[in-house]
């Protein structure tokens, strides 16, 4: 635009040109490139001005004022080119190619870098500030220049403004032209630097606040800021009113004002972006490190507030200082002032010396606290498994992860790192099911508290639940821990005290009390708030799951769920409900009951209607009960007698209802008195009958002492084994073969039976093969027997058979009692359980019948 | 109609030889029997499967339990051991009221079984009762193999030859054609 205007001016006027007029053209403005030479050369010496002015002035006249401006900016551009660049980045020659890593290394470059940072800058400063001055005066020459001719009109502000911005403008294209590629590098180590100095001084102030253990960056530090910092400290302890924030503010001061200095120096450069990703990159890394610090491997306490806490005292101090310091520039304001955060409306208020934090500020805080939250996050993702190993104990940082994640949202970040650390350290061959189990528990509570919907949850638990379905012993585990918390199986690896089933009933309760409370409260008010109190579901939620199933995290439900089929469980647990009958010796069946009022209650609350009422009505009919191991047993005379004798009268006072004993169950209590001791037992029947018949004689071959019993060989020699390991009996083999065993009178061994020795009661633990009810497994045999049969008559008949139609045809004809309802691919590893026994063969994916 | 249904279920549950009255009509009994034959199949096939017979054996074909295939093997100490005959046996809703028509389905060389396998015996015939099920039926056909009636022959040439044991084996053997599947 102005090029054009100005040439279209020269040639108008060149028709009317002289001689003369062309010699004083000539001859002012070779003075003027004199002038102009000599006063930017002149390092101060502002002599030549009058000169210039004149020069200019002849010029202008001649309409040439528009080449009077380009040369002097040319000539400018030159010289700055010459003394300012080029001298600045001379400073910087010697960290050339050094990487940021070496000078972190090097600890002599320091200081070093700050010094020679602010010696440059102060150098290319003055430079730019004279260059300022000789520019002001063309434009004072200018101007005069129009104040003299008539046509006053030309503003002389917008003369000066257009000039200068100019000149901005000239400045940083030069210095990005020569920018060398470390020079970032630089600037962000010096941010780096003078941060962690200013850090170590506010730290040693928070960490009074804070009580906290002193941060790794202290130690870094040299002796001298050790000192400062600890004296610090000692004021931040003894009392945290203003006068002491504002003695540790000014105690900062010098070395924020010189950082701003920095700041300043740089953005008139035009280094404006550049500063702010240095000390921008900088903070963050700061509060990186600062975060990784604070949050440790102990789970067992919340940092949020720490890191909040820390973000308010260091960094947000610092750019506070900063920004009051460069007086609030407009930079902030230019990038986005329409953006402004909701969360703006209510910051903290905790800023020392300023009543109302600005805007940039608050967006500062924002922007750090996310990244603190973000790295958090990551943090506890990544060691979430661990997190819920501990998870009672691990409950604080659980709910700063939740803070976290309400922050960022970044849930299904969670998910998926939580299921690969799943399947890898959990969902492996060695881990117990108990164990697995425990922590599926655990992760439903974990995950409960982080996210009450339960859409996570749902995600999580399916691959642990997929595993588990594929475990045998997964039924058994399962009502183990939900009957009987603490004791009966050994194997079980959690902590004594209540049933995970008491667990659940007691958050049931509660819940469903606030459940009643609502309900009694229903007027507008109350009603008014439940509606604030709705939440959406998280975005993640799959709409096709109803949203209505996830208002309450049902965990009998996700439990039972892992099993199946409801009627597994209760057949599990029908079957340790009667062995734990049979195995009491008093009538007390309280925490039974209980039980099996819980699991009712439960499985109404919940989603999974489990056929419960069965076992209600297991005590009283034989129908209910699991097939039971019927084992002939010849008890003693007198014990006999008083059964009988009992029976009778129970006939007789219950006509016509009789009582047959089943009497190689239930428990036997027994105290047994030798010479030198006594001894007390609980037992089983069949215990109780052999030793019973050693007190008529002391010892018995095994043949005869199992027909005294009325019991097989095998049986006996099983079952006596109880007796020889509490060494009561010892065995012995005579020279026709047959086993003896003689009743220990007197302590043979006495290092042996200490342990027993004395009144000590023990409960047989009841090895396998020794239960009274046929369990799960025997059932599960017994239903595989069936097929095995059906498949062998189907076989007979039709030669040869594919899976599909083995499995097509038990689905059809077998069902009956026990209904045919496995799949596929337990039939497929269920036939060749059966080739491997040699029952049948395999030939091209035919079965039939091995002859 | 009510009348009829509750004839119908006592008619069901006491599935005895003598249990129809020969007054009353049959037809309805026939329409609402299916069910009941199902089941009774059904359990047939049950304690066939669990009742470990040895050398018979028989299962329902496909889809339709009114089919089955029925397996019997020749017994020991006769002319007939160490052959196989399978059998196909048809239900039909009369069932267990009817006999099930049953056939040889290889070759039997046996007094009472003609050519095309059909199968002289009383017991499937007028001498039929609900009592009987498909395993008496198999058993009584595995001990016809080595009791023929040779009074009533299908095959007049095996009730010639039945008295010398040595060549029927040998007959046997010759014409024995072991079941395909």
């Amino acid at each position: 635009m102005e090029v054009s205007t100005s040439s279209a001016f020269n040639l108008g006027i060149l028709d009317t040109l002289t001689d003369d007029s062309i010699q004083e053209i000539s001859g002012s403005y070779d003075g003027f490139c004199a002038a102009t030479e000599a006063l930017l050369n002149g390092a101060g010496d502002l002599s030549v001005g009058s000169e210039f002015v004149a020069h200019v002035h002849a010029l202008c006249k001649h309409g040439l004022d528009s080449l009077v401006r380009d040369h002097f900016l040319r000539a400018l551009e030159e010289t700055f080119q010459r003394n300012g660049a080029f001298k600045f980045w001379r400073h910087f020659d010697p960290y050339r190619g050094s990487s940021e890593l070496q000078l972190k290394n090097s600890n002599i470059g320091e200081d070093e870098v700050q010094e020679v940072l602010c010696k440059a800058l102060e150098e290319i400063s003055t430079e730019k500030q004279y260059q300022e001055k000789c520019l002001l005066m063309l434009v004072h020459a200018l101007q005069s220049f129009k104040d003299n001719s008539s046509d006053g009109s030309h503003n002389s502000h917008s003369e000066r403004v257009h000039l200068f911005s100019k000149y901005q403008l000239l400045v940083s294209s030069v210095l990005m032209a020569s920018l060398p590629r470390h020079f970032p590098e630089v600037l962000h180590w010096y941010f780096k630097e003078s941060l962690e100095q200013l850090s170590t001084i506010m730290a040693g102030e928070f960490d009074g606040d804070y009580d906290d253990d002193e941060s790794e960056i202290q130690d870094k530090d040299d002796m001298a800021l050790d000192e400062r910092s600890k004296g610090s400290y000692g004021a931040g302890k003894m009392e945290i009113d203003e006068s002491s924030i504002q003695g540790r503010f000014s105690e900062n001061n010098k070395l924020v004002k010189n950082i701003g200095k920095v700041v300043r120096d740089l953005r008139n450069l035009g280094f404006t972006s550049m500063t702010e990703d240095a000390y921008a990159s900088a903070i963050f890394l700061l509060l990186k490190a600062k975060v990784h610090d604070l949050a440790g491997d102990d789970y067992r306490s919340s940092v949020l507030e720490s890191i909040k806490g820390w973000i308010q005292a260091v960094p947000l101090q610092f750019l506070h200082a900063l920004l009051a310091y460069l007086g609030e520039s407009t930079s902030y304001e230019d990038v986005s002032s329409g953006l402004k955060s909701p969360l703006a409306s209510h910051p903290s208020s905790f800023y020392p010396g300023s009543e109302t934090p600005s805007e940039g500020l608050v967006r500062w805080q924002l922007r750090l606290e996310y990244f603190a939250y973000e790295t958090l996050q990551d943090l506890r993702i990544a060691k979430l498994f661990e997190i819920i190993v501990d998870y009672p104990d691990s409950l604080p940082v659980i709910e700063d992860l939740k803070q976290c994640l309400e922050y960022t949202g970044q849930h299904s970040k969670l998910v998926e790192s939580f299921i690969t650390a799943l399947r890898y350290r959990l969902l492996t061959a060695g881990a117990s099911t108990n164990d697995i189990l425990h922590q599926y528990v655990s992760t439903i509570k974990a995950l409960k508290t982080m996210d009450p919907a339960g859409v996570f949850l749902e995600a999580v638990g399916e691959p642990i639940r997929d595993y588990l379905r594929g475990r045998k012993d997964t039924i058994k585990c399962i009502v183990t821990m939900l009957t009987d918390g603490s004791g009966g199986n050994s194997n079980i690896s959690g902590n004594t005290g209540d049933s995970l089933l008491e667990e659940l009933n007691r958050d049931e309760e509660s819940q469903e009390n606030t459940g009643l409370d609502d309900d009694f409260n229903t007027d507008d008010k109350q009603a008014w708030i439940n509606a604030i109190r709705w939440e959406p579901d998280p975005v993640e939620a799959d709409p096709l799951k109803g949203s209505r199933n996830r208002r309450k995290v049902d965990i009998l439900g996700m439990i039972v769920g892992i099993i199946g089929s409801k009627d597994q469980l209760v057949n599990e647990y029908r079957v340790m409900l009667a062995e734990k009958l049979l195995n009491k010796s008093d009538y007390d069946i309280d925490t039974e009951l209980r039980t099996l009022e819980l699991l009712k209650a439960g499985s109404e609350l919940g989603d999974t209607a489990l056929p419960m009422d069965i076992l209600d009505a297991t005590i009283l009919s034989s129908n209910f009960w699991p097939p039971i191991q019927d084992e002939s047993l010849v008890i003693p005379q007198p014990v006999d007698q008083l059964l009988s004798d009992y029976a009778k009268r129970f006939n007789e006072i219950k006509t016509p209802r009789k009582l047959l004993w089943k009497k190689n169950l239930g428990a036997v209590k027994l105290e047994l008195q030798f010479e030198d001791r006594e001894m007390q037992f609980t037992v089983a029947p069949v215990h109780a009958a052999i030793i019973m018949k050693f007190q008529d004689e002391a010892s018995w071959t095994s043949k005869n002492l199992a027909t005294a019993i009325g019991v097989p060989v095998d049986v006996l020699n099983r079952r006596i084994n109880f007796w020889i390991s509490k060494g009561v009996l010892a065995e012995s083999i005579r020279e026709d073969n047959n086993h003896v065993f003689t009743l220990m009178e007197g302590m043979v061994d006495s290092s042996k039976n200490v342990g027993n020795s004395g009144n000590c009661e023990e409960l047989v633990a009841d090895d396998e093969g020794e239960k009274s009810v046929a369990s799960v497994e025997d059932q599960l045999r017994k239903e595989m027997t069936v097929y095995e049969k059906f498949i062998m008559g189907m076989l007979t008949n039709f030669g040869n058979m594919a899976l599909d139609r083995i499995h097509n045809t038990l689905k059809m004809f077998c069902v009956a009692d026990p209904s045919y309802d496995k799949s596929l691919q337990q039939l497929q590893s269920f036939l060749s359980g059966l080739v491997a026994e040699e029952k049948l063969e395999l030939r091209d994916g035919m079965y039939s019948l091995k002859k | 109609m009510a009348a009829v249904n509750g004839y119908a279920e006592t008619n069901n549950t006491t599935a005895g030889p003598n249990a129809a009255p020969a007054k009353q009509p049959l037809p309805p009994a026939k329409t609402v029997d299916s069910q009941s034959v199902l089941k009774r199949l059904q359990s047939e096939l049950m304690a066939l499967m669990m009742g470990g017979d040895s050398g018979i054996s028989a299962f329902p074909e496909g889809d339709n339990i009114f089919c089955w295939k029925g397996t019997i093997i020749g017994s020991k100490d006769t002319v007939f051991e160490g052959t196989e005959y399978r059998l196909s046996l048809s239900f039909s809703n009369d069932y267990p009221f009817k006999p099930p028509k049953v056939k040889f389905e290889n070759v039997c060389f046996h007094p009472n079984v003609d050519l095309h396998g059909n199968i002289c015996l009383d017991i499937l015939q007028d001498k039929w009762s609900s009592a009987y099920d498909v395993r008496t039926i198999l058993l009584s056909i595995q001990s016809l193999l080595g009791e023929p009636n040779i009074s009533s022959p299908l095959n007049s040439q095996a009730a010639q030859l039945w008295s010398n044991q040595e060549d029927y084996r040998k007959m046997v053997e010759k014409l024995y054609k072991p079941p395909t599947a």
